[in-house]
């Protein structure tokens, strides 16, 4: 009879269930958190919201990452979030899918520095600063940042990476420490 | 008239147009986008009401785009507000062409069907997204439980998130075995019950657009 395939490599039905459940989520409490964005986001300081706000995107990914441990975690997690926010709560269209992959893909190069070896401090460090850096290039094309004056550059970059710095760094560590704590994982 | 794309196909061109318009800068071809979009929109009898509260929805983003490109800009101020805030419609027209066409359940078991998505993915996110009001429900008795006991979880502190991991876990571990108990089978291969054609020359759509796109944009160079 066929049934389970026991296959190490391959992601099994219930990480993805668990993946996709968890991107629902974390769709569903940021649509309370999009409201705050959207009071900002339709004055001049748009940019300076979204900078402010992107850490909270940027949780699905981490999250994935630190609770599953494995290569693509991270990436696949944050694209899975993506996906349920634009068949969600469509208000971003194509570019969220674009962006979700980005900013998954970002955060994982963090953990990938560490050989997939580190998942706490040091791997989220290192992925809060590649996905600072990644995702703030890729605004510089997409968002046309690099049409901004230098100063006002300079003050979203600070922004994004303390709101990435405490949503998908230290926040996600607290959250890893919780679940550590429960043994729920074991 | 029913002119309905692949939605895989769909998917591909609707990804690039998208990566294409990230890294070119013209009005005009944002329009096109919108207009194009609509016009397949309108081919598909969408629900125009909903069309419309999205396009009023998105108004304010755009608008502090443009806002914040007349006040911070740097160059052409002008010129790049309308594009910044353009491209926001273009995204999202290009978005609801694809999600207001075509069902989860279409787009999962197209990409199943004809690009080989592992069926376990596309069965595991369906599963998840059959939870949806029940996930929503969750995160409300999340916060009621925590209320009862004069205890109030934001957004900010991992508790709650903390909560909604640990139902993840029961539910995902639940529902895998529910579904395995029911015969699904990871890794083996799988018939249909429903196939979705993707005759081969629609890969030329994907191919013709972006084709299309990019010469007007060399021809013509638009504002």
């Amino acid at each position: 009879m066929q049934t389970v395939k026991q296959n190490k490599g391959r992601w099994t039905l219930r990480q993805v269930i668990f993946l996709a459940i968890i991107a629902i989520f974390f769709g569903i409490i940021y649509e309370v958190w999009s409201f705050a964005y959207y009071a900002l986001a339709a004055t001049p300081l748009k940019a300076v919201a979204n900078d402010a706000t992107l850490g909270v995107w940027l949780m699905a990914g981490p999250v994935a990452g630190v609770l599953l441990k494995r290569a693509g975690a991270t990436t696949l997690g944050e694209l899975l979030a993506a996906t349920v926010e634009m068949l969600l709560f469509s208000s971003w269209g194509v570019s969220t899918l674009i962006s979700g992959f980005i900013q998954g893909f970002a955060s994982e190069l963090g953990f990938a520095f560490t050989g997939y070896k580190n998942w706490r401090r040091l791997g989220l460090t290192l992925s809060v600063i590649t996905s600072t850096i990644i995702t703030f290039a890729y605004d510089l094309f997409a968002s046309g940042y690099s049409q901004y004056s230098l100063s006002l550059l300079a003050t979203l970059l600070i922004v994004r990476f303390l709101s990435i710095a405490f949503f998908a760094g230290i926040l996600v560590y607290w959250i890893e420490l919780l679940v550590e704590k429960s043994g729920l994982l074991k | 008239m029913n002119l309905k794309i692949n939605p895989t196909v769909l998917l591909v061109t609707i990804l690039s147009l998208g990566i294409l318009l990230t890294f070119t800068r013209s009005v005009w071809l944002n329009l096109a986008m919108i207009i194009g979009a609509s016009l397949y929109l309108v081919f598909n009898r969408p629900a125009f009401k909903k069309i419309l509260l999205i396009g009023l929805f998105v108004l304010p983003l755009a608008f502090g785009t443009w806002w914040s490109f007349i006040v911070y800009g740097t160059g052409d101020t002008w010129h790049n507000a309308w594009i910044f805030s353009t491209r926001i419609y273009a995204y999202v027209w290009l978005g609801i062409a694809l999600t207001f066409t075509n069902s989860v359940d279409e787009l999962l078991f197209s990409l199943v069907q004809n690009i080989r998505l592992s069926a376990t993915f596309a069965y595991g996110i369906l599963a998840a997204f059959n939870l949806l009001n029940k996930i929503r429900r969750q995160v409300k008795i999340i916060r009621y439980a925590g209320q009862v006991r004069g205890i109030t979880y934001h957004f900010w502190q991992p508790q709650l998130y903390f909560k909604a991991i640990i139902v993840a876990l029961t539910w995902s571990g639940d529902l895998a075995e529910a579904m395995t108990s029911h015969g699904f089978s990871e890794g083996f291969s799988r018939s249909h019950y429903q196939t979705i054609p993707l005759p081969l020359w629609q890969w030329l759509i994907p191919i013709g657009v972006l084709a299309l796109s990019l010469s007007f944009l060399v021809i013509c160079q638009p504002w």
